[in-house]
């Protein structure tokens, strides 16, 4: 008997066990598993199931289009935005209607090789009459460039708190370099032998230079600058050099007189035919 | 008669009798625990076949969630992992893109693809201050349409079109941006000046719907005695926030002062190069400082 209770209480201790392992919190595999049969038996079982998966989808991609036609139409490419809100106590005991939120922004993206990251906070004020929105305060980080010129652009949209310019001249900006690297390497590809880029494509100067005319050279300065309004312009500049004898010969100061020549030749011809012509100018007699 | 005096028995037959009462006694107990303990062990014994039973229900079930766990863990069904965490991450991009969406009024343009194309909003702003938007409904087809369009009619959306529309939707939009934030911030301007600085005005400002003429009487000192001088602002370029041409003149018949008419060409400089609301700021912070000048 007593080998028989000890069997008992040893059977009860075994059972007490099991009961606890098999109450114990579901592993995620066990969870997975139970979650995958119960998905599966309801789709099996409702047809519409795979329809809202399906929804899922192409509601997805009608908003990813949506996002590639905005980011081509903007030239802006957002990828991550967060927001956070707060409402602000009302310290004024005077006007209890008033009330202010403030709002934080996150915005991360790129307009083509330029990277940015945005933080800004805008203050939402509504009182009686009205709703108004101010940016209240406005970070630019962007990646560091060879373009020196959109340091001074950053800091005034910040000054400002120009959000939508800083968009605009930014996208304006990017387009005229890239006009210009297609400008300068079309050119390179045309007359490989006189054109030069010593910077490369992507940079401001182009050397035309002649074998057949050593000692001359033309060097044009194409910036691409942002004004007070933000607004974006190219300018050229033409630095022609010549060997000191030339410069003697030169009795209609052709020389002297180039760079603004140069001027009003793009103003008549535009930026593609002025160059051409310059380039040409070099290169005639050459039987090429 | 003699009765046998031995330990076994004393008292003769009743003796007998008690000792064979005490045996049947004992032998009923006996057979009675044998009873009890034969139940009892009964009872066990069941007891311990029912145990084992649940036991070895038990130990199955555990066996079952094993197995269950390691197939999982081995991918057994690899269609249906892959089903759900690609929802998880499809409902995850979703809001992202959702967020990212809104996210692009902040660049000037934003919008929505309809069934007949695209309707896309503008957003305007002036120094830091997001005001109204608008939108215009476009139709994708052969010629390109404007379906609808909230653009006030005094912006020349006619005009625009025909030079942009057809050829460059985006050079189109760029430049309806252009005219409706150039638009917002004059109409900015001139609100700022009729609510914030009333004061300074002796009558009503007067100005067009496009806000780009504006002709209004004003004093540099709104309680003192100063001469008041008659500003008409005209912006010629709808594409800008600042007047083309400014006309500052003195309301009177004797001529000016020199130092009133010094006045009178600084305020039109001030006039062409800063915000409206701008100027009169920097009359009241002139003024506060002759006050202050007075007070000392």
């Amino acid at each position: 008997m007593d080998a028989q209770q000890a069997e008992v209480r040893a059977l009860e201790a075994e059972i007490a066990a099991l009961r606890r392992a098999c109450e114990e919190p579901r592993t995620a595999g066990e969870d997975n598993w139970r979650a995958q049969k119960s998905l599966r038996e309801m789709y099996q079982s409702d047809s519409e199931g795979w329809a809202s998966s399906k929804d899922l989808r192409s509601h997805l991609g009608h908003l990813e289009s949506e996002l590639l036609f905005l980011s081509t139409l903007t030239g802006i490419s957002i990828r991550n935005y967060s927001m956070k809100t707060e409402v602000l106590r009302n310290t004024e005991k005077t006007e209890k209607s008033i009330t202010k939120v403030l709002q934080r922004h996150r915005l991360s993206g790129n307009c083509q090789m330029i990277t940015f990251q945005l933080e800004f906070q805008i203050l939402e004020i509504q009182n009686k009459e009205s709703l108004s929105s101010v940016i209240t305060d406005l970070n630019i980080i962007m990646e560091p460039t060879e373009y020196s010129e959109l340091s001074e652009f950053v800091s005034r949209a910040e000054e400002r708190r120009d959000l939508l310019m800083f968009f605009r001249s930014l996208h304006f900006f990017v387009e005229w370099c890239e006009y210009r690297k297609r400008t300068f390497e079309h050119f390179k590809e045309k007359y490989p032998e006189v054109v030069q880029l010593p910077e490369g494509a992507a940079s401001s100067c182009m050397v035309v230079r002649s074998a057949r005319r050593p000692g001359f050279e033309l060097v044009i300065v194409w910036r691409v600058q942002m004004d007070e309004e933000g607004k974006v312009l190219p300018k050229l500049d033409l630095l022609p050099k010549a060997p000191q004898q030339a410069l003697e010969l030169d009795r209609n100061r052709v020389l002297e007189t180039a760079p603004l020549s140069f001027r009003a030749l793009l103003g008549v011809l535009g930026i593609e035919a002025a160059l051409e012509s310059l380039i040409k100018s070099l290169c005639t007699a050459d039987p090429s | 008669m003699e009765w046998a005096n031995d330990g076994k028995s004393r008292g003769g037959v009743l003796a007998h009798l008690e000792r064979l009462e005490i045996q049947v006694n004992r032998s009923r107990k006996n057979s009675e625990d044998l009873q009890r303990a034969q139940a009892v062990e009964g009872t066990l014994r069941t007891k311990i076949h029912k145990l084992r039973c649940l036991r070895d229900e038990l130990r199955a079930e555990a066996k079952q969630r094993q197995a269950r766990v390691k197939a999982s863990a081995a991918n057994v069904e690899p269609d249906q992992t892959l089903e759900i965490s690609e929802q998880e991450v499809a409902e995850r991009r979703r809001e992202n893109v959702k967020a990212i969406l809104r996210a692009y009024r902040f660049t000037g343009l934003s919008g929505k693809l309809t069934s007949r194309g695209v309707c896309v909003c503008i957003s305007t702003a002036f120094e830091g201050n997001l005001l109204d938007s608008y939108f215009v409904d476009l139709v994708i087809q052969k010629p390109l349409r404007i379906h609808h369009h909230s653009i006030p009619v005094f912006i020349p959306l006619e005009e625009i079109s025909a030079k942009y529309l057809q050829t460059n939707i985006q050079h189109f939009l760029f430049c309806l941006c252009e005219y409706l934030n150039a638009y917002a911030g004059r109409k900015y301007q001139a609100d700022r000046l009729q609510s914030d600085f009333a004061a300074f005005l002796a009558g009503p400002l007067r100005r067009n719907s496009l806000c780009n003429l504006l002709s209004f009487t004003y004093k540099v000192e709104p309680r003192g005695q100063s001469v008041p001088f008659c500003a008409r602002l005209l912006y010629k370029d709808l594409t800008t926030t600042l007047p083309t041409d400014v006309t500052v003149t003195y309301e009177g018949t004797d001529a000016l002062s020199p130092s009133l008419e010094e006045q009178r060409a600084s305020h039109e400089n001030l006039f062409f190069s800063k915000p409206l609301h701008q100027v009169f700021t920097s009359f009241a912070r002139k003024g506060e400082k002759l006050d202050m000048s007075l007070v000392s």
